[in-house]
């Protein structure tokens, strides 16, 4: 990271009227950037923390992906839709990426969506070292904590790191009271076994955590690998739908986990 | 909401309750119904032109009407409750040749081999046609229209340029009466004041004298209607003596009993005001070929009735639906041929006769009541294109009554379409509308407002000016590209420009010429409308005509506000955009070279790349200051120009008698595409221009909310003649209730902090969805939303949209 990450922030979109990342309508601000390398990762053009070339969605012309962008200009666009959010209760959801991959220019930036009374959500997988997610968390009025899989080793191989630093941190959140809302991308052969969701509901349970949100895999993302000319893994895996989620969910109620699907 | 626990079925594929099996039936035959071209109204009319020429116009107007109620064909169809019928089958349109004859004539060959809107036509109906022809000949409205254009003006009509071909060859229609006053106090109210005033004519004096004509036509047609409700009377009479049937047999005894009774005396039950209703509906669009007739505040004057008669035990809520049912698959059966040059204007042959509901009561509280809701189940259950469904939004809408209205538009029907009170009722008042009319105000055909029963006609729908056109009329020094005819004075022609201000200086004086002839085609229409084609039985249903003893148009109407419309708004601030960005501001391209692109229509790898390039500009509808900020100040010389102009009927009684802007483009941005040339948001010549206020196609591609942000730039107080903004959403989006009620959120937004005008949303079809799979770049405003994504429809996989294709066939 250069110092000019804490003035400026690489961002790769900034989506008005989102309706699945909050409360409300929302501005969702896209971070480029993560350390994660999930296989199934359906923004792909979000890993890397740098601007890069991809093709347009419709056809051939080649697109810068990411701008450098700083506090004040981000802010002009999250409060054009300032009275959408007044009305529904809405309000940005920072998404990505990997938020904290960016803490600095993240806190810079919730520091002034927050001093503009606007109610402020992240979507994060938590991996960051213990002291930058302390620093990061107080800002969030709701935090959607991605736990991906129980299993460090397993973690591992899906997502390119262990999950021990997102535990740690999922721990810390907890502990804060920071308001959560824990997700699992159900995707198959990683985690999608009835066992993962024995397992999934004792570490919840441990936890003491009641309720989660099922995200069943998709593949809205699979264009985007040919834009950016990079290989797919779970290219030929099938969508899951809410129905395929019912004995993953009841599996959970056994460990008094309340499980929320929430569908594509 | 007692009514909503009570309509809420447990069925879930049919959650506003199916048709019972009777209309069903009814609607499967109106549908399967051919459409043909009927003579016997044009026969009717002529006989009765030839019998009363030599009278007073109004005495005219009113036996013409008086002879078509009294001897056209009329029939009571086993399946309805109610009675009435405009031509001899349903969905025949009948001819109406006091206002056009020449294209009927012209086109009798042609009906049935046009690309869109088909009318089948008979050979004998095509001799009677063509007997009755000469009688026509230089004696119809069209006739003594293009008489009355001052030959300047007439270029601007022909060139198309300027639209007015509705104001030109048909009645006017856009006007709903007042149905309360009609089903609580009954014609005879209407004929005692008649009557009254008529008695105190002093007729020495001319002014009397010529009152007394109106009064007199009044009490022709007003004895006409009641005899035609008595002819239908005297049919289900005849007919229930032939019916086996017990109970279809006591049903057209009932219905005779109430035809007997009404419109001319009040209703006293549901069922009686709503044939009230119908006939009168029915017998304005028999006197008059005039569209976008529209029936008011239904909830409101019907509602009293149905719950007298629910307490009363005399009446069901599903009776009450059948009859609301009956009454939409009435409307469908009213038809109307337009010339082919006009239908280009208004595809799909809608006749705009709108239903409005919700909206709030004198006193500012929530009108909605109980048939509110039953009105929303019935427009579901008849899933038709005609009646229109307006709701009047306001602040204290309850979710509830949202939720019903968010549950009808995923049906896909394009309704109900949302007018907001909070800005139309303080811009009414604003014009010197009294408070308690401002608040009791409907919308007549699709987007515009009026108050019913006191404004005259065409609130909306005078001329259509074709904004782009305009532009490259400007930029080619005055000279219409396409026709090479000079219309306008000569500016300095656009290659010779060295900035954006001498272009924004010369648009600015040429529009307001551009307004000035329209104002001048207008009236011309209004002239010879005014003088001989006096719609009597509207007139005395318009408050106050009768008091006045004039015609509306004379100036009997207590309000006459109206307005053209003004196409092209999005291709206008793109153009400007593009313009202002690439020639003048960074210079990436000559004016030479992009007038030479506009004139090959982009054609070549050159011309293509300026089209790529163009295609990059600030677009309107993403809330973008820059491009935003254009079109406000381009539009702000039309809004200014045309509020100096007044109309025919200032000074002559009206509050108001001026005019004011509205953008209700209708289909008309269609075919006024079809004669403009390419322009330099790059848009292809040919293509049609983008509709209302909304963006222009595909080019919102920030979503629903930049929309309405782009749109609230606009000058909506000004603009009283409707802001017309459609939205389209996806299935996928709605697809959850939560996300259903964020959709009733983004509408509060738009009309309690941003002041929309007016929003109707299309479900995106499933047809729609497979030809953007097709076509990507004509759809990259289709959005999707899935928890931490980012992208567009178009962005995925063909299997993955499959899928989604697949779920929005189940979610609808
Ligand atoms: S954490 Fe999210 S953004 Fe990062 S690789 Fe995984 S799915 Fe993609």
């Amino acid at each position: 990271m250069t110092s000019q990450t804490a003035t400026k922030g690489l961002i790769f979109n900034i989506q008005k009227f989102s309706l699945n990342d909050g409360p409300g309508i929302r501005t969702v601000v896209f971070f480029k950037g993560c350390p994660l390398r999930c296989q199934w990762c359906a923004n792909p053009e979000s890993q890397s923390g740098r601007p890069e070339l991809m093709t347009a969605a419709a056809g051939t012309k080649k697109i810068t992906v990411g701008t450098y962008q700083t506090v004040p200009e981000v802010l002009t666009e999250i409060l054009k839709d300032k009275a959408f959010y007044d009305q529904s209760g809405g309000g940005v959801t920072f998404s990505g990426g990997e938020v904290l991959a960016q803490a600095d220019f993240a806190i810079a930036l919730a520091q002034a969506v927050k001093g503009q009374g606007i109610h402020l959500a992240c979507e994060t997988t938590g991996h960051a070292p213990f002291d930058v997610f302390k620093a990061f968390m107080p800002y969030f009025d709701l935090m959607y904590f991605d736990c991906k899989h129980w299993n460090p080793q397993v973690h591992l191989q899906g997502t390119g790191v262990t999950n021990d630093l997102i535990l740690k941190n999922l721990r810390q959140a907890l502990a804060a009271n920071v308001p959560l809302k824990i997700r699992i991308p159900i995707i198959p052969d990683f985690n999608y076994s009835l066992d993962d969701a024995k397992h999934f509901g004792e570490l919840f349970q441990e936890l003491g955590v009641s309720e989660v949100e099922l995200l069943p895999f998709h593949q809205f993302g699979l264009n985007k690998y040919q834009q950016l000319d990079r290989p797919y893994r779970l290219k030929d895996t099938p969508q899951l739908h809410g129905e395929d989620l019912l004995a993953f969910q009841a599996t959970l109620a056994q460990y008094q986990v309340t499980a929320k699907i929430n569908s594509w | 909401m007692l009514s909503n626990v009570e309509l809420k079925t447990t069925d879930p594929k049919h959650p506003f309750g199916k048709l019972t099996p009777r209309m069903q039936h009814y609607r499967d035959k109106i549908l399967d119904a051919k459409p043909y071209v009927d003579a016997q109204r044009a026969i009717l009319t002529t006989q009765a032109y030839q019998a009363h020429q030599q009278e007073q116009v109004d005495l005219l107007r009113a036996h013409v009407l008086a002879h078509i109620l009294e001897n056209m064909t009329i029939y009571i169809e086993p399946e309805t409750l109610l009675a009435g019928n405009q031509a001899q089958s349903n969905r025949w349109a009948p001819i109406f040749p006091e206002y056009s004859m020449n294209w009927v004539i012209d086109e009798l060959d042609q009906f049935e081999k046009r690309p869109g809107d088909v009318f089948y036509i008979t050979e004998a109906t095509k001799t009677q046609l063509r007997e009755i022809a000469p009688f026509w000949k230089n004696n119809t409205l069209e006739d003594r229209g293009y008489a009355a254009f001052p030959k300047a003006s007439r270029l601007f009509y022909d060139l198309g340029i300027i639209g007015a071909a509705g104001n030109i060859t048909s009645g006017d229609g856009h006007i709903a009466v007042d149905y309360n006053n009609i089903i609580t106090k009954g014609l005879k109210w209407y004929e005692t004041r008649v009557l009254a005033e008529k008695a105190k004519l002093a007729l020495t004096d001319i002014n009397d004298q010529k009152k007394l004509y109106f009064y007199e036509a009044s009490l022709v047609v007003i004895k006409a209607v009641r005899d035609f409700a008595k002819r239908y009377a005297q049919l289900a009479e005849t007919q229930a003596k032939t019916c086996s049937d017990p109970a279809e047999k006591q049903n057209l005894l009932t219905m005779a009993e109430i035809l007997h009774k009404v419109p001319y005396e009040p209703a006293t039950t549901f069922r009686e005001a709503v044939q009230a209703v119908w006939l009168t509906h029915l017998i304005l669009q028999i006197e008059s070929n005039g569209h976008s007739v529209s029936y008011g505040r239904v909830d409101q004057y019907l509602n009293p009735f149905y719950e007298r008669d629910l307490a009363a035990g005399i009446l069901t809520a599903d009776q009450a639906t059948e009859l609301l049912t009956n009454l939409c698959l009435k409307t469908l059966t009213i038809n109307k041929v337009r010339s082919w040059g006009h239908t280009q204007f208004s595809a799909g042959s809608p006749l705009y006769q709108n239903i409005t509901i919700g909206g709030q009561t004198v006193t500012g509280e929530d009108a909605v009541n109980p048939l509110s809701y039953l009105i929303l189940n019935a427009i579901a259950q008849a899933h038709l294109p005609q009646p229109n469904l307006t709701v009047r939004y306001h602040k204290g809408l309850s979710d509830d009554f949202m939720q019903a209205c968010v549950a009808v538009i995923k049906e896909g029907l394009g309704m109900p379409a949302f007018n907001n009170d909070e800005i139309i009722i303080p811009s009414f008042m604003a014009r010197g509308v009294k408070k308690a009319d401002a608040y009791n105000y409907s919308a007549i055909g699709c987007v515009e407002t009026a108050v019913p029963g006191k404004w005259g006609y065409r609130c909306t729908g005078m001329s259509f000016i074709n904004f782009p056109r305009t532009l490259l009329i400007v930029m080619n020094g005055g000279v219409d590209p396409e026709s090479g005819e000079k219309l306008l004075p000569d500016y300095g022609h656009f290659t010779d420009m060295t900035s954006y201000s001498q272009l924004a200086t010369a648009w600015d004086k040429s529009l307001r010429e551009m307004t000035r002839q329209s104002v001048i085609i207008e009236n011309s229409c209004d002239l010879a409308l005014e003088q001989n084609y006096p719609d009597i039985l509207c007139s005395t249903l318009t408050e106050d005509c009768i008091g006045r003893g004039k015609t509306i148009k004379e100036g009997g109407a207590i309000y006459d506000f109206i307005s053209g419309l003004q196409v092209g708004i999005a291709n206008l601030a793109d153009s400007l955009a593009a313009i202002k960005r690439f020639v003048f501001d960074e210079k990436q391209l000559s004016t030479t070279d992009l007038w030479t692109a506009l004139q090959n229509d982009f054609a070549g790898p050159e011309g293509e790349t300026v089209r790529q390039l163009l295609l990059t500009a600030p677009k309107y509808g993403n809330d973008d200051d820059f491009v935003d900020q254009l079109i406000v100040d381009a539009y702000a010389p039309y809004i200014d120009e045309i509020a100096k102009y007044k109309n025919t009927r200032y000074g002559r009684g009206p509050i108001g008698g001026l005019r004011y802007a509205g953008t209700s483009s209708i289909s008309a941005n269609v075919g006024q595409g079809h004669s403009t040339l390419a322009t330099p948001d790059g848009r292809h010549a040919r293509t049609p221009l983008a509709e209302g206020c909304s963006p222009e196609h595909a080019m919102d591609v920030d979503g629903p909310t930049a929309v309405f942000k782009s749109v609230s730039k606009l000058n909506t107080k000004e603009i009283t003649g409707g802001v017309l903004l459609n939205q389209k959403m996806s299935p996928q989006v709605l697809r959850t209730p939560e996300n259903c009620e964020k959709l009733i959120q983004l509408i509060r937004t738009f009309f309690n902090a941003l002041h929309g005008y007016h929003v109707q949303y299309n479900i995106v079809s499933k047809a729609t969805l497979l030809e953007a799979q097709a076509q990507p770049e004509k759809h990259r405003d289709l959005i999707v939303r899935v928890a931490g994504y980012s992208a567009f429809f178009v962005g995925l996989s063909k299997e993955t949209q499959d899928d989604i294709i697949a779920r929005t066939e189940q979610a609808l």
